[in-house]
């Protein structure tokens, strides 16, 4: 662990110093972000002017899901963020072959190759939501509720790279997965307004299928509404862990079916 | 040691069509299209071995390093790399091995050059000591000090390859397969690179695998080499051997005066020998004769024209690897 | 007379050399053909997801009418505005830096072809691509929809015919647009940066994730402004039929107007990014 931790610094510590070299770029894709959550923010408040609550969900309750939602997004962004380049173009360009030349885990390399500091966006914006809702009084700060927000934030972050990873997986059987990948984070979009007020088939597939609901609403709705402690968080953490599971699974098959490309 | 035996790569692609429609129509189809890129091949490369893999572009030969290094799994046969086999233990054969792909860098392309091999330091745990000697080492026989402080991304490419070279080296490997190592690089670097590989092997006595188009490559360092055509390997032997069997050809270039009194003479006849064995071929004031020494000897050739016109040079040119693959790859062996 | 003949002979020639491009595009969209089938199924479900919102908003209001839409028609607006943008949102952002950084825009210029013909043509291929899959089954199914479940059918042909001249013009708005966003390209190296700060601009300015009549009035006013209600907005709200005819006719000048404006836009950073090019060498 101490041996993957050294590694990892010492990439962290480039990325940080290539940074510094490249500021431009990085207030482009900051901005880029807050725009996204920006428009977000903005659609919850154009519909909350012609209604008062939406599905009986306030819009001080949904700001503090929708802020909640964006820090593990925002956790798996910055760290995972290379796993769309698995999906695009790794197996069609043959780029993956390096992975497999190295006396270290091919996953742990995909983590290594980029820290996507643009996602300090979602971050700022979660973060700050967040911090609204507990200073208006929508959350009330406790010493195991900070416990388990943090919890909550780690596997959410865990079904978020799962989800990309699984998807950006298929890759390898169909070279290029980035669509796919695309649209199955799409969900994402989505899982941070109230799951009850979609059809129980989106519902199901939000929660089991792309289980991107908990990691947002549904252990948010335990900060909101002290739901049971057990529906949510703990469902959280289960459900973080059979799809890092399953996506670790379907990532180790792929790479024994890797083409590799060119003859 | 290496073993590979009987082993054979199949790929499997969903069957393209040609045009608009095929495309309209490879989408409703679910035929699949076979490929054998590698066909039972076996081979044993020992200890300190330098081999040359040699073979036409879509012959089997990045197929076979690919399975060697464990990047693809072959669909039948078995592979061992001293003992392990590459595509089951990946990461404990990755510790053993190094590799350059002349058409694509292993090093990470937002780095610079110095922190790069930090982190290869790390990875492969090579101690302080160890890398300090071994840096120098390669230091030296590469030359990397210019721009060891310069982004992967900036180098040109005879600095990548030289950088991959080095990286592929830092942790002693005990085999170093090297695909089209010199691809594309000027003299000068290519004969660094070659010189900075029989080093190597001279100094650590590893193996080294090299595929390459350049035949100067093959001659310069391996003493071995294989053959593969379609998949299947033709030859494996010496280079040596090969020459003696193929090697009876010389190509004897000759600067005339009057050229017109070459059409003039019936070589073919004053020899009788066929097309085959005697040829030739005329390029402004040089005649090029291309001939079989076991049927016809230089001299004759020559003092036959010498009798008829002024000779201003003479150039004899023993025939070259590269002219006995292609005689390879076009007549079979 | 012999003259006019020989003009227009070369025109289509110069056609034939462009009609390749726009070819290739879909046949590279239809070669990967597991991918293509999760994509058009993954697309849909995300319009479906978008409706169920807004059918949340609608029974959380005591109004059967928000900003101006009953529940039939946002869900018309939805489809329609997915069934539009889906065909006409070509993003050549990213493509356009890709040719920047392979240096393949250089090159293009010693061809004896346009680089913008070159993707225009592209984005017709692709425009028809997805015109077929699924925009026009999306159509279909909704209004076999509203007809069978809903009981509500008034479409007229007339109608259909305006909508897709305006999404036509639509179409060329947004490729002129992109056109001169890609631009960026030749000046920063972090084109996805800007590709996403774009496209959370657009899909707000062109109504696509909410009609603009939800917008505050001087909102609404400084869009009246803006290329992009002639993006998206326009044709919809024509097929919706919440144009009156004699906004109509004002509607579809000013796409025509926005199409003028943009390609003369385009022309001249062109002619700057020519420049750029010779200099710098891409």
């Amino acid at each position: 662990m101490r041996y993957y931790f050294k590694i990892y610094r010492l990439f962290f510590k480039q990325y940080l110093k290539s940074l510094m070299q490249s500021k431009l770029d990085f207030f482009i894709g900051l901005f880029g972000c807050l725009f996204v959550q920006a428009s977000g923010i903005l659609f919850l408040y154009l519909v909350f002017e012609q209604i008062p609550l939406l599905d009986g969900w306030s819009i001080k309750e949904l700001a503090f899901i929708y802020g909640f939602s964006q820090i593990p997004k925002g956790i798996d962004h910055l760290f995972a963020d290379y796993i769309w380049l698995l999906s695009s173009q790794m197996v069609t360009n043959g780029e993956f072959d390096r992975y497999l030349l190295r006396p270290i885990p091919p996953f742990f390399q995909l983590l290594c190759d980029r820290v996507q500091l643009d996602a300090v966006g979602e971050l700022l914006v979660g973060g700050l939501l967040v911090y609204i809702s507990v200073s208006n009084g929508t959350i009330r700060v406790t010493f195991i509720g900070s416990i388990l927000f943090v919890m909550a934030i780690l596997a959410g972050a865990v079904i978020y790279t799962s989800v990309k990873l699984f998807f950006a997986a298929l890759a390898f059987w169909m070279t290029n997965s980035f669509p796919v990948l695309q649209l199955g984070y799409e969900i994402s979009n989505f899982t941070k307004y109230p799951t009850s007020i979609y059809p129980k088939g989106i519902q199901f597939v939000s929660a089991f299928i792309v289980p991107f609901a908990f990691a947002s609403f549904y252990p948010a709705e335990y900060f909101v509404r002290n739901e049971s402690f057990i529906t949510t968080i703990i469902a959280e953490v289960c459900v973080a862990l059979i799809a890092w599971v399953i996506a670790f699974s379907v990532f180790k098959k792929g790479v024994s079916v890797y083409k590799s490309a060119g003859s | 040691m290496i073993k590979v035996e009987g082993v054979s790569k199949e790929f499997v692609n969903a069957k393209k069509y040609p045009g608009l429609k095929g495309a309209v129509k490879g989408l409703f189809s679910n035929e699949k299209e076979r490929k054998l890129a590698v066909n039972d091949i076996s081979f044993e490369i020992a200890d300190g071995e330098m081999v040359g893999y040699i073979g036409g572009n879509g012959a089997g030969k990045s197929t076979t390093i690919k399975m060697m290094t464990g990047i693809i799994v072959p669909t039948s046969g078995i592979i061992e790399v001293d003992g392990i086999v590459p595509y089951k233990n990946r990461m404990q054969n990755a510790q053993n091995i190094g590799v350059v792909f002349g058409q694509r860098t292993q090093l990470w392309w937002n780095l610079p050059l110095g922190e790069t091999f930090t982190i290869l330091k790390e990875i492969y745990k090579v101690n302080d000591k160890d890398f300090k000697k071994r840096m120098k080492f390669l230091n030296e026989v590469l030359d990397l000090g210019k721009f060891m402080n310069n982004t992967v991304r900036t180098l040109s490419l005879g600095q990548r390859m030289r950088a991959d070279l080095a990286a592929s080296l830092l942790h002693n490997p005990k085999t170093l397969y090297l695909d089209e190592p010199t691809i594309g690089l000027d003299l000068v670097v290519k004969d660094k690179i070659r010189n900075a590989i029989k080093e190597i092997n001279a100094k650590y006595h590893s193996k080294v695998i090299l595929t390459t188009h350049d035949l100067t490559d093959i001659e310069e360092i391996c003493h071995r080499i294989l053959i593969i055509d379609k998949g299947t390997i033709i030859y494996d032997g010496t280079l040596e051997n090969i020459k003696d069997k193929y090697g009876k050809t010389r190509m004897i270039s000759v600067d005339l005066h009057d050229i017109s009194v070459v059409k003039k003479i019936n070589f073919n006849k004053i020899f009788n020998v066929s097309k085959k064995d005697f040829n030739y071929q005329i390029d402004g004031k040089t005649v090029t004769f291309i001939i079989n020494k076991d049927k016809v000897s230089v001299s004759a050739v020559l003092s036959n024209l010498m009798g008829k016109t002024d000779v201003k040079d003479i150039r004899i040119k023993e025939t070259d690897i590269g002219d006995i693959v292609k005689q390879i790859y076009i007549a079979g062996i | 007379m012999k003259k006019k003949k020989k003009k227009r002979k070369v025109k289509t020639n110069r056609l034939h050399v462009y009609t390749p491009f726009g070819k290739s595009v879909i046949k590279d969209s239809l070669a990967y053909k597991g991918s293509f089938y999760l994509f058009v199924i993954c697309k849909v479900l995300s319009v479906f997801i978008t409706y169920y919102l807004w059918r949340a908003i609608f029974s959380s209001s005591d109004n059967s009418e928000l900003g101006g839409f009953n529940q039939v028609e946002i869900l018309t607006y939805v489809f329609m505005s997915f069934v539009c943008s889906n065909m006409v949102y070509i993003s050549m952002t990213t493509k356009i830096g890709e040719n920047v950084v392979d240096g393949s825009i250089a090159i293009n210029l010693i061809k004896p072809i346009s680089y913008k013909s070159k993707l225009f043509a592209e984005s017709i291929g692709e425009m028809i691509y997805k015109f077929i899959v699924p925009s026009v089954f999306v159509w279909i199914g909704l209004e076999v929809y509203k007809y069978v479940i809903l009981d509500e059918f008034s479409l007229s042909g007339i109608r259909i015919a305006l909508f897709l001249l305006s999404s036509m013009l639509s179409f060329i708005i947004y490729f002129l647009f992109e056109f001169c966003f890609g631009m960026i390209a030749f000046y920063s190296t972090y084109v996805w940066g800007m590709e996403i700060i774009k496209n959370s601009v657009l899909s707000f300015l062109t109504g696509q994730i909410i009609p603009l009549t939800f917008f505050p009035d001087f909102a609404q006013k400084l869009f009246n402004y803006l290329p992009f209600s002639s993006m998206n907005y326009v044709p919809v709200m024509i097929y919706l039929g919440k144009i009156s005819s004699s906004e109509l006719i004002f509607s579809i000048e000013r796409q025509i107007l926005w199409i003028l404006i943009l390609e003369l836009i385009s022309i001249a950073l062109w002619r700057r990014v020519v420049k750029r090019i010779s200099i710098l060498g891409g």
